[in-house]
């Protein structure tokens, strides 16, 4: 039936277990706890209640849970880039997944250098109104803005259909849906319109997103005092472990979703496997960087250089060096391997078995960067150990609590499957009525703010940067703004009703396409999809076989009736 | 314009730490309590460091326990303000310019507009930045005897030597007053003021009529780290250039003593 093969997608919107409850329970309570101890605790008991010290190591667990954070926010965005320039099509029901794990793990990285660093009350205003444009700290913070607000330009254009569908499914929550959806109406001009301009937020993103993370090699490549550190091979090193971390971590929470919801058809096996091939390639590139690093530090290295990497391998850090190596990178490489070159083996199974052991492994190799440099400091003071203490494992654990409580907030809110384009409303929106002389006045204005968007934009960036010297002016703000203001372009190519061409004019009106010149349909009150408009089958008889209630699962009062 | 810095007389150094009470009387600087002392958390804006020279262990808190240890331990005292280096890394990755270089050439903090990152502690490679770890606490008496011409630091933010920034303010507006150029040995630090083996010597290093700028040129003198490219502005001076018996130059003296620590 077309209402029950088209109900599928949006089953988490539908369907709350009581699983799903206590989950989201317990990790907003850990949220709830990571904000406590990061921003209370932190704030007024000082930065005492972590292991770490002037003279030991200043930076930790909470670094090395940043860089992770950033590394995983990496992929998200890449993978949905990639699948959607490269069509991939196998791969399209990704894309979403990966956005919304860039989203809540790019948040949570926020969170942690706000809570890492002594004073978050000044943290934002300070880094945007006296930013130094020569400090890494400011370049991260331009670049993860930028960032943040293009992937979430790119995921709201990417999905703006399927909300727009949501509120056809769910009348309940439709007041929302349609807000959201911003007046979308589903035509054929805006479905063109907006693959379009995600095509074009796909290709600028891209680089964007190796921009974040070579700032963050840089936070630690460009110190020259820091042997471990000062390197020039920092940047493409941090970039290809946050593609490692990234990709592991989002076959982990793919496995999940696909587990939980039981989506087996969108997330096959053989998507898994290809998955798993890529990331084996890419543990293999990692190990190799590994091996060239430590080469070059036990070598003919500086005295300094060599005690980092000697304490790497042999010395206080060597359980960790080599069962994360070992454990966390060659023995899942030759699972992977496998898994990849026996065409036997197809399963997800398989591949979470090996990315999980990766992702920790990661997670420990960034902690292997951060803190083994601080014990081999150029002058001899008497150095206290570290060790991560229970409150710094504490936030470390909430961090990830939180990201769970975001994640499955947004899964419960936003549609997380691309819905495909052979399912329509059965009583769709009705599209604004616009007459094609108002609709060539719109055009017009619509191209000018666009181009004067581009030229604020442009100029806000321009005034920054060459303000960066001036002490009195906010230059960080300004070019920020100018980022910000860029990013407001996709969003008016697909929000703006367009200046139609000649010949989408000539073609529109020979076809009679509704939604150029009138209003095809009366105001759609009706809910349910179909497919190619046949008719809709109940919906209460699709949850009945689906969900029944000897599982446990609550019913929305919403979908009762609905057919 | 002058630039202020600072030479100490190695040979001269007897370990005494004057200096370093001196430095945290004068600059109101906190103290820590033992649990965050043993977790590196004190704060000493001028730290003696003590080096072991025979390459058998180090004692950076003193010569007694490794003492008991061998039969004929040396050490060489390292006073170690902050250098004020000419081209310095802490300036250049704060976020928030909490820290600038001055037209007199010090390395300023200004505590109230650091957020805390922690950047610019990494980014020295002499350690010399202190964060406030925890709540700012003056036990016993030493409430009492703070100095009301330096603010306090909060918790969460960066501190260190300023050259006693406030000293150089006094004579500055001293000198303004009668139209006249600071004179040497007119501003000093309280470190210089302290020292009863007259190690340190404090003026201005462009100046040729300085001590400081004549002691600067001596075939004695070196700076620390200099092969990092930071400039430092305060020089030490030891006789054989620091080396020990071992020909070895102190950087890797510094790296196998550490070693050897573990």
């Amino acid at each position: 039936m077309a209402d029950r093969d088209a109900f599928t997608y949006f089953r988490p919107l539908i369907h709350t277990s009581w699983g799903s409850l206590a989950l989201l329970a317990l990790s907003a309570a850990g949220a709830a706890w990571y904000f406590f101890g990061a921003f209370y605790l932190q704030f007024f008991h000082g930065h005492q209640l972590t292991g770490q010290g002037t003279h030991g190591a200043m930076w930790g667990s909470m670094v090395a849970n940043i860089v992770q954070l950033i590394g995983v926010s990496h992929v998200g965005i890449a993978i949905s880039a990639t699948v959607r320039i490269l069509k991939l099509r196998r791969y399209q029901q990704l894309a979403r997944v990966a956005e919304l794990v860039t989203l809540v793990s790019l948040t949570a990285a926020v969170c942690n250098i706000a809570g890492d660093v002594g004073r978050p009350d000044r943290f934002l205003t300070n880094v945007i109104k006296n930013g130094n444009y020569t400090g890494p700290f400011v370049w991260s913070a331009s670049v993860i803005t930028n960032y943040l607000v293009g992937s979430c330009v790119y995921l709201y254009l990417a999905m703006r259909r399927d909300i727009y569908l949501c509120s056809c499914v769910l009348p309940r929550r439709r007041w929302l849906y349609r807000i959201l959806s911003l007046g979308y109406t589903d035509t054929p001009e805006e479905r063109e319109n907006h693959e379009r301009t995600v095509w074009w937020c796909a290709v600028i993103i891209l680089p964007i997103m190796v921009s974040v993370h070579s700032v963050y090699g840089w936070v630690f490549g460009l110190n020259s005092g820091r042997p471990g550190w000062f390197n020039p091979f920092q940047a493409p090193y941090f970039v290809l472990g946050a593609i490692v971390t990234g990709f592991s971590g989002v076959i982990v929470i793919t496995a999940l979703v696909r587990r939980v919801y039981k989506w087996e058809e969108f997330f096959p096996n053989r998507m898994f496997k290809g998955l798993g091939i890529f990331l084996g390639f890419v543990t293999l590139l990692y190990l190799y960087f590994l091996f060239s690093e430590v080469l070059t530090g036990v070598y003919t290295a500086p005295e300094a250089e060599r005690g980092v990497l000697h304490d790497l391998l042999f010395g206080r850090f060597a359980t960790i060096a080599w069962a994360a190596t070992v454990g966390g990178m060659v023995v899942p490489f030759f699972i992977l391997f496998v898994q990849g070159a026996n065409p036997r083996i197809c399963s997800m199974r398989v591949v979470v078995a090996a990315a999980l052991p990766i992702f920790i492994a990661m997670w420990c190799w960034r902690y292997l960067i951060t803190v083994p440099s601080f014990f081999h400091s150029h002058v001899p003071y008497r150095l206290a150990e570290y060790a991560p203490t229970l409150f710094d494992w504490s936030l470390v654990v909430a961090t990830y609590s939180f990201g769970v409580f975001f994640y499955l907030s947004l899964v419960k809110l936003l549609p997380v499957l691309e819905i495909p384009e052979k399912f329509k409303p059965a009583c769709p929106a009705r599209p604004p009525r616009i007459t094609l002389g108002e609709r060539r006045r719109w055009g017009a204005l619509k191209r000018v703010s666009i181009g004067a968007t581009l030229a604020t934009g442009a100029g806000l960036i321009a005034a920054g940067i060459a303000s960066r010297h001036r002490v009195e002016i906010p230059a960080p703000a300004i070019w920020i703004s100018g980022i910000v203001c860029l990013w407001t372009i996709p969003l008016q190519a697909c929000l703006l009703p367009g200046f139609p061409s000649a010949g989408r004019v000539r073609a529109h009106m020979a076809r009679m396409e509704p939604g150029l010149l009138r209003a095809p349909r009366p105001a759609a009150t009706a809910v349910g999809l179909t497919e190619c408009a046949a008719s809709p089958a109940t919906i209460e008889y699709w949850i009945d076989e689906q969900f029944g209630a000897s599982r446990g699962i609550r019913r929305r009062p919403e979908i009762r009736g609905i057919g | 314009m002058p630039r202020w810095g600072m030479v100490i007389d190695l040979d001269r150094c007897t370990g005494c730490q004057a200096c370093s009470i001196a430095c945290r009387t004068e600059n109101n600087v906190p103290a820590c309590g033992d649990r965050n002392a043993w977790k590196g958390r004190a704060i000493f804006w001028n730290k003696v460091v003590a080096v072991r020279m025979d390459g058998h262990g180090e004692t950076a808190h003193g010569p007694h326990g490794a003492a008991a240890a061998h039969s004929r331990p040396r050490f060489r005292f390292l006073p170690m303000p902050c250098m004020h280096c000419e081209r310095p890394p802490c300036t250049m990755v704060c976020p928030v310019r909490a820290t600038t270089k001055n037209v007199e050439g010090i390395v300023m903090q200004v505590p109230s507009r650091c957020i805390g990152c922690r950047l610019c502690q990494a980014a020295c490679p002499y350690s010399r930045r202190y964060f406030n770890w925890q709540e700012v606490s003056f036990p016993g008496d030493l409430g009492q005897a703070l100095n009301p011409d330096v603010a306090l630091r909060t918790l969460g933010v960066i501190e260190k030597c300023t050259f006693c920034i406030h000293r150089f303010q006094k004579v500055r507006e001293q000198a303004r007053a009668e139209d006249r150029e600071i004179r040497e040995g007119e501003y000093v630090t309280a470190c210089v003021q302290a020292c009863p083996a007259r190690a340190r010597t404090f003026g201005d290093l462009d100046n040729p009529s300085h001590a400081v700028a004549k002691l600067a040129q001596s075939p004695r003198a070196f700076r620390l780290l200099h092969e990092l490219g930071t400039g430092p502005q305060v020089v030490y001076l030891h006789e054989g250039s620091w080396q020990d018996d071992s020909g070895l130059p102190v950087r890797d003296l510094l790296s196998k003593e550490k070693e050897d620590h573990g």
